[in-house]
């Protein structure tokens, strides 16, 4: 036992004794330096390894994934973080009433509204105007009214000028058309005194505010709770209307396209006046939708423009002296595959408005139901049908060669029509100052909820995706819609609804930038065998030696150590 | 009694609403052949015949994807310079003159394809590459290539993952790109390719079973190869023999239950299961939910008064205008007012200031600084030119 051990501890003195029989066919015993180098060498690799090589390799097959609010974002898109309100401030003028009958009166109608009101979201508020310089200055506004965009005071929605008449057996109301002024006339025996509790003029003032916002209420419920239930009260028939009116407006977009086009089976009409058309008739449209959209124009004139070969042809009807569309053949009318309709210019929708005029064999062309001359195709655009009068020529009656202005007259109101159709204006009440101003606050909610809710798809992407890179950019951009979502929801609060639109727009085009990160692509799954495919040849030769030799180190460290603790033993 | 009204009232709404929730609003068609070279000629001609049919129905070029990775009409090899047919009776040339290509050659790829349906492209990518689908949109997904256990390849050179293709969908779902999508494949053992989806409102559809080939149906002898395959054959006779019509009332059931294995020569199946109302509902689908176009046009009655109607708007566009008129001859009026030494007066004021921005057409504007760059480019010239004097004249001087 002792000799053996003697013969390991000094191989020296072993290798020194050349006459042993059984030592000639083993090789030389190791001197202790050669297993130190060896010892240094399978170190030095493995400290490659374990201090470069894993690093490296960790640090590029890892997936950069910034830090996103995942539980604020989720917030927002479950309606945690805001509930919007729409407080409506509604000034009173009353210039002929006694200062403290007017308090009474305004404070007697609050009462009714509210009781009247049952969708909590949207209310009025009334206020006293109590100069008539605040009530002339918004009225002249009437478009920019809403728009104050800076401003800290809430926007006034309406004006009621209340002015006595005599001989008038019950209040009535005037709504102006090209302001945002409601004028109630009522016999000066109905003002309320201030013993009584309530009385007939208030509550007629009640009632025509609370038909005035009806629809915007429902269309705010309705969007408000999703596209799914509305309000208890909305007739079917309103129900219908916002409905359909959702399914046929466009996708709200930053940009619109707006492109004319004026088509023609012959040569002829082959000029027209469209750009003082589009001057006259359209820009005042355009100018007043500034706040909710940017719009770009673009014309072009297509000659000899066919029907598609499967398409219905018109027919001639006596009765009406005319060539006639039927109904359902219109649908077929646009020839999608022939006409040059879809512009590739840059973002955004385009939204399509033909003009189409008869060749003057068919002409006049109307739609057959209803003598109609234009019609709507939902989220895509307008037609309308340009019967000019015929001029005489050599060849028979021809078209003109140009149309001017004032015959597109007609058809560029139409088209104005449709455009505030298809932007989901909506129908009442019957002033465009006041529709433009409902449309704000509807752009306003449906856009405060679409961003809301894709900050909950990007939240809940980032969790069942853990591969996907979220580089910084998304982080920042996601921030950016939390903060002006914050501000749309605090604008609203406090009825800045042009602002809180404007806050809104950016929420909404930053989020989309977020979701769609260009870098946030990948083929983000590899099933094992890939994986197992890609490291194996690679890995292999490489690794099998290095942990060959560890194994064999660690064998002889193990027993070096065994054998020092038995020598300590002994 | 009231009661009862608030009741029924609500019974309508119910009924108004869940119609609603069914209809879509628009249609789209991503029509993708993965492979290349002359021998895959049916697989250009299966994705050309599907691109002839959606585009009978109705669906717009503008709303259809088309990714053909090679161009078949002109390969040389082709005894029909300029034609593809998917019929040995050559009575149809797919190719026509009138096909938009959406995205052609080494532009179909994985990545492509994931970033058309996540539209996760460049922002100077054009609106006719891009899938512009919304929540009312119905999506049809054609892919033909070859293909093999949950992987269906590209051009020869990579793959996607049936869990890739998942994910893209559910990615759609959650940025609601889709309303219902009709998952279309035909490729050997194409039914594990859909396996793996999990996003709701998707009805997929594919030509074999694991572990089985699809075949192609027959070969034309003077174009020499195949031109087209066994499924997607009797999916376009049903389609092109049945549904002749926009109009057409066949549904997806009708279409499932025209496939016959003894012809198709492999089993083809349909998964329901992530449709809400599963199979049942699924059936009731019609054809052209998918393959063509919605088109609810609304003519507008010229004698309704009814507000928001025509006759209403033009009344207050009317005044709109007039308004913007006097507001333009009062502006016309202060400047003229201002300006008393200008020589010549405005002439009309209707047209003047309306448009007081002009329209700029979109551009890409460079904001950089020509000049540094042009130094920075200079002075590494200059530098460079330095080091080659100086070396070549210590070179002369060492020698």
């Amino acid at each position: 036992m002792t000799t053996k051990q003697g013969d390991q501890a000094s191989p020296q003195a072993s290798a020194s004794q050349p006459n042993e029989s059984t030592v000639k066919s083993a090789p030389p015993p190791e001197t202790p330096a050669a297993v130190l180098t060896r010892f240094r060498v399978i170190a030095a690799f493995w400290a490659v390894i374990i201090f470069l090589g894993f690093p490296i390799w960790w640090k590029t097959t890892s997936i950069y994934r910034a830090h996103l609010p995942i539980e604020e974002m989720v917030d927002w898109a479950d309606g945690k973080a805001c509930r919007p309100v729409f407080p409506l401030e509604i000034h009173l003028a009353t210039p002929s009433m006694q200062s403290i009958e007017a308090q009474h009166l305004l404070r007697t109608t609050q009462h009714t509204l509210d009781d009247l009101n049952e969708f909590a979201a949207h209310h009025l508020r009334l206020k006293l105007a109590n100069d008539s310089a605040t009530a002339s200055h918004s009225v002249d506004n009437g478009f920019d009214g809403a728009i104050n965009a800076e401003g800290q005071a809430p926007d006034t929605a309406l004006t009621v000028r209340l002015l006595a008449q005599e001989g008038l057996a019950a209040p009535r109301s005037e709504l102006h058309a090209a302001t945002t002024q409601l004028d109630v006339f009522y016999p000066p025996s109905q003002v309320p005194v201030p013993s009584s509790s309530n009385s007939p003029l208030s509550a007629f003032i009640a009632e025509e505010l609370q038909q005035l916002y009806g629809e915007e209420k429902a269309t705010i419920a309705h969007i408000l709770s999703g596209h799914t239930g509305s309000l208890d009260s909305t007739s079917p028939r309103i129900a219908e209307s916002i409905s359909r009116r959702l399914r046929r407006s466009m996708k709200y977009a930053e940009t619109y396209h707006l492109s004319f086009s004026l088509f023609t089976p012959g040569s002829e009409p082959s000029s027209w006046d469209i750009e003082a058309a589009v001057k006259e008739y359209l820009s005042p449209l355009l100018q007043a939708f500034e706040p909710i959209s940017n719009f770009t124009v673009d014309t072009q004139v297509q000659l000899y423009a066919n029907f598609a070969p499967t398409a219905p042809r018109p027919e001639y009807d006596e009765t009406e002296a005319a060539w006639t569309f039927k109904k359902e053949d219109l649908s077929a009318f646009v020839n999608a595959a022939e006409w040059p309709l879809n512009p590739s210019i840059g973002n955004g929708p385009t939204i399509n408005f033909i003009l189409y005029v008869p060749d003057p064999s068919q002409s006049p062309l109307i739609v057959k139901e209803n003598r109609a001359s234009s019609w709507i195709v939902p989220q895509w655009g307008g037609v309308y049908l340009l019967n000019p009068t015929l001029a005489n020529s050599k060849q028979g009656q021809v078209n003109p060669a140009h149309l001017s202005q004032d015959s597109l007259g007609p058809a560029f109101m139409t088209f104005s029509h449709q455009l505030l159709t298809l932007l989901g204006t909506p129908s009442t009440p019957s002033s465009l100052p006041l529709r433009l101003q409902t449309s704000i606050r509807i752009r306003a909610a449906t856009l405060l909820l679409s961003a809301s809710s894709t900050m909950g798809s990007l939240a809940r992407l980032t969790e069942s995706l853990p591969s996907i890179p979220i580089p910084a950019s998304v982080a920042s951009s996601v921030s950016t819609t939390l903060s002006h979502l914050g501000a749309t929801c605090s604008h609203l609060r406090e009825g800045r609804f042009g602002a809180a639109l404007a806050s809104a727009r950016v929420a909404e085009t930053e989020a989309e930038r977020s979701f769609f990160e260009k870098s946030m692509v990948g083929q983000v799954y590899f099933p094992d065998e890939h994986k197992v495919a890609v490291y194996l040849p690679l890995l292999g030769p490489i690794g099998v030696p290095l942990v060959v030799s560890l194994l064999k180190e660690l064998k002889r460290i193990a027993a070096g150590r065994k054998a020092r603790r038995a020598a300590a033993a002994a | 009694m009231a009661l009862l009204f608030r009741f029924l009232q609500a019974f309508a709404l119910l009924i108004l609403a869940s119609s609603v929730a069914a209809e879509h609003t628009s249609n789209w068609a991503v029509l993708v052949s993965t492979s290349r070279f002359w021998f895959n000629y049916r697989h250009l001609a299966n994705v050309l015949s599907l691109y002839r049919t959606v585009k009978r129905l109705g669906i717009p070029d503008s709303q259809i994807i088309l990714m053909l990775p090679d161009d078949m009409a002109c390969n040389p090899r082709n005894a029909f310079p300029g034609t593809v047919y998917s019929n040995a009776d050559r009575a149809v040339d797919l190719y026509g003159d009138n096909i938009e290509v959406d995205y052609r050659g080494y532009e179909v790829t994985v990545e492509n394809f994931i970033r058309l349906l996540t539209d996760r492209l460049d922002e100077d990518v054009p609106r006719s590459k891009r899938l512009g689908s919304d929540a009312g949109s119905n999506v049809l997904v054609y892919m033909t290539g070859h293909g093999g256990d949950q992987f269906l390849k590209f051009q020869d050179a990579e793959e996607i993952g049936a869990w890739d293709l998942a994910d893209a969908f559910g990615q759609m779902w959650e940025k609601k790109r889709y309303h219902e999508l009709l998952f279309m494949i035909d490729t050997c053992q194409a039914n594990t390719m859909y396996t793996h989806f999990y996003s709701p409102n998707i009805v997929a559809t594919g030509s074999s079973e694991l572990d089985q080939s699809s075949y192609s149906h027959h070969a034309d002898n003077d174009v020499g190869v195949a031109v087209i395959d066994r499924w997607t054959y009797y999916v376009l006779e049903f389609l092109e023999t049945q549904v002749t019509s926009a109009n057409s009332k066949l549904n997806l059931g009708d279409l499932f239950d025209s496939y016959d294995e003894s012809k198709i020569h492999s089993q083809p199946g349909v998964r329901w299961d992530l449709f809400p109302g599963g199979e049942q509902e699924g059936r009731l689908r019609t054809v052209v939910d998918f393959f063509g176009n919605v088109q609810n046009v609304e003519v507008e009655n010229a004698n309704a008064t009814e507000p928001g109607s025509l006759k209403e708007d033009l009344a207050e566009i009317m005044r709109l205008v007039e308004k913007w008129q006097k507001r333009d001859e009062e502006y016309s009026a202060i400047i003229g007012d201002s300006a008393q030494n200008a020589t010549e007066k405005v002439p009309s004021s209707s047209n003047v200031n309306l448009a007081p921005k002009k329209t700029v057409g979109s551009t890409k504007m460079a904001e950089d600084s020509n000049w540094a760059k042009q130094l920075v480019g200079l002075s590494v010239v200059g530098a460079c030119t330095a080091i080659w004097v100086a070396g070549s004249i210590l070179g002369r001087s060492a020698v």
